[in-house]
């Protein structure tokens, strides 16, 4: 196991697609167990990370979608963002979504910048002083 | 037992008389196979929804069960929600969900 403070990014581009959220969870996973997270910070990276997805496919284009991974200053933190004309960040279906991100995450973001629709996570590593 | 479903990360099925039994992942790729199956019950009558090998859900799987939730209350029911593992149990805690079913957890 690696106790680092810093880890990637490790960047993946992938189609729209539901199927890769599971595996978008196992790499999330396997990182963030690299790093020394707990089981229990695993599991709410891995909610993260599948919101954070979710929200691409059902809000973004039929464009690629680019996610990021990386272990900084003992957080992790999951990034991922697809090329869209128009996003509302207040859609009430996001709602549910920003509920979820709110409990699991220590901070969290939804933003359509320069046409592209932005979506980041942080899982802070408790066990860290 | 009849099929009514299958994913790659999930799996439904419909026990005849019994409760629709699901396996796997309840995602963005499961959440439509699930919500697929709940519409096709609700036409036969009650919702019991068996959730004990259900190893992850995110707000695409809540929003299949609310829906159901509502559809039920509409019908003047509730739906029960059978097998409810710590995963399941956690995600409709922090959404504030919890009332919206009759829960049994997996030690009950």
């Amino acid at each position: 196991m690696t106790d680092a403070a810093v880890i990637g990014p490790v960047v993946l581009r992938l189609p729209p697609d539901p199927a890769l959220s599971r595996v978008l969870r196992l790499a999330a996973s396997g990182v963030a167990a690299m790093a020394g997270f707990t089981v229990d910070e695993i599991d709410d990276i891995k909610i993260a990370v599948s919101e954070v997805l979710l929200a691409l496919i059902e809000h973004g284009g039929e464009g690629p979608i680019e996610v990021e991974f990386a272990i900084e200053d003992h957080a992790f933190i999951v990034r991922g963002s697809t090329p869209i004309e128009s996003f509302d960040v207040e859609h009430p279906d996001l709602l549910l979504c920003r509920t979820v991100l709110t409990s699991v995450c220590t901070s969290h973001g939804i933003e359509l910048i320069d046409q592209q629709a932005q979506i980041w996570a942080a899982v802070t590593h408790a066990s860290i002083p | 037992m009849t099929d009514m479903g299958n994913y790659d990360s999930l799996t439904v099925e419909n026990v005849p008389g019994g409760a629709i039994v699901v396996h796997g992942d309840i995602d963005v790729a499961g959440g439509p196979i699930l919500e697929a199956a709940l519409l096709r019950r609700e036409n036969e009558g009650s919702v019991v929804i068996d959730l004990g090998d259900v190893s992850f859900i995110d707000s695409s799987g809540l929003r299949s069960l609310l829906g159901a939730s509502r559809r039920a209350r509409a019908r003047g029911t509730t739906v029960v929600l059978r097998h409810v593992g710590a995963e399941v149990l956690r995600l409709l805690e922090i959404t504030g969900t919890t009332s919206h079913f009759s829960i049994e957890t997996s030690n009950d």
